[in-house]
């Protein structure tokens, strides 16, 4: 790929769209392209770190794996979104977490080694990720505080209403998908959907839940 | 007119051990040669029955979460 398009390509993933030419170039220089098809694992939690990644086209999914098998979704990422810069910083260099691609995937990835040495290049590329760093540490606390401080219902609710407001891209959800994103098993979700639906506040159609009352699912979120 | 949506069944996943069927409380789904299918698509009420009984997660059953009118 001509050199112009690749750093218009990665001028296109959030992290680094505000960057100089000069980091850009730089990264374009150590980039690869790389295709996964939908359900490769992509990067395994434990093993270590080799590489990060910016997702050009499809979704991910990043998730932890407890030892009963319990499943932690922690985020979906998809276009334009940076995965695996996590366990550079950190002394093992480990993968903290597993990622899969739940459709066919193209990414542009730096291995570890190169990847740091455009930081020590570039304090735009490090101040960029410390940036990063703070979104997901927010996010991470959000979630640190659902899961402990809030009953599964409360919850659910907060995530209907987190999805059926987000932007025009639908994505769907399985009850099993919706237990491991809130970190529940799949009978708590069934149960909690059908008593919203026997109280008039949501509708399960076919494939598809129809939120109904906005003020009092609001009321339920704040909980 | 709405879509009729129905539990989607990987057969390439699938063990042959019935637990679909049995569960299937309108037994709109019949195990035959190929593994189970949803035969009488109008019987099925996508209650889900079939994606939990499912032992090697062979079926699916994605919502979208939606606002109404």
């Amino acid at each position: 790929m001509p050199e112009a398009a690749k750093i218009q390509a990665l001028r296109d993933i959030r992290l680094l769209a505000g960057l100089s030419e000069a980091t850009l170039r730089c990264l374009a220089d150590v980039v690869t392209r790389r295709a996964y098809p939908a359900g490769t694992l992509i990067v395994v939690e434990g093993e270590p770190c080799e590489a990060v990644y910016f997702i050009l086209a499809g979704h991910v999914e990043v998730y932890r794996m407890s030892s009963q098998g319990r499943q932690q979704v922690l985020a979906r990422l998809g276009p334009g979104q940076t995965f695996n810069t996590v366990p550079l910083f950190r002394s093992e260099q480990t993968n903290h977490a597993s990622v899969v691609a739940r459709t066919d995937v193209t990414v542009y990835t730096a291995s570890t080694g190169d990847f740091l040495h455009a930081l020590r290049l570039c304090p735009d590329l490090a101040l960029a990720i410390l940036q990063d760093f703070a979104e997901r540490l927010a996010h991470l606390t959000d979630l640190v505080e659902d899961l402990s401080l809030r009953p599964v219902r409360t919850r659910l609710v907060r995530f209907l209403l987190q999805q059926a407001d987000e932007s025009a891209v639908t994505s769907k959800w399985t009850q099993d998908e919706m237990a491991a994103h809130l970190g529940t098993v799949r009978d708590m979700i069934g149960r909690s959907l059908r008593a919203l639906s026997d109280e008039n506040l949501i509708r399960l159609d076919r494939g598809r839940i129809i939120l109904l009352d906005r003020a009092a699912l609001e009321a339920e979120a704040q909980n | 007119m709405e879509q009729w949506t129905l539990p989607e069944i990987d057969l390439a996943l699938c063990t042959h051990c019935g637990q679909c069927v049995a569960q299937c409380p309108t037994q709109a789904v019949e195990m035959q040669a190929v593994g189970p299918v949803i035969v009488r698509p109008l019987d099925c009420t996508y209650c889900t029955a079939c994606e939990a009984a499912c032992p090697v997660g062979a079926i699916t059953c994605a919502f979208e979460i939606v606002w109404g009118a």
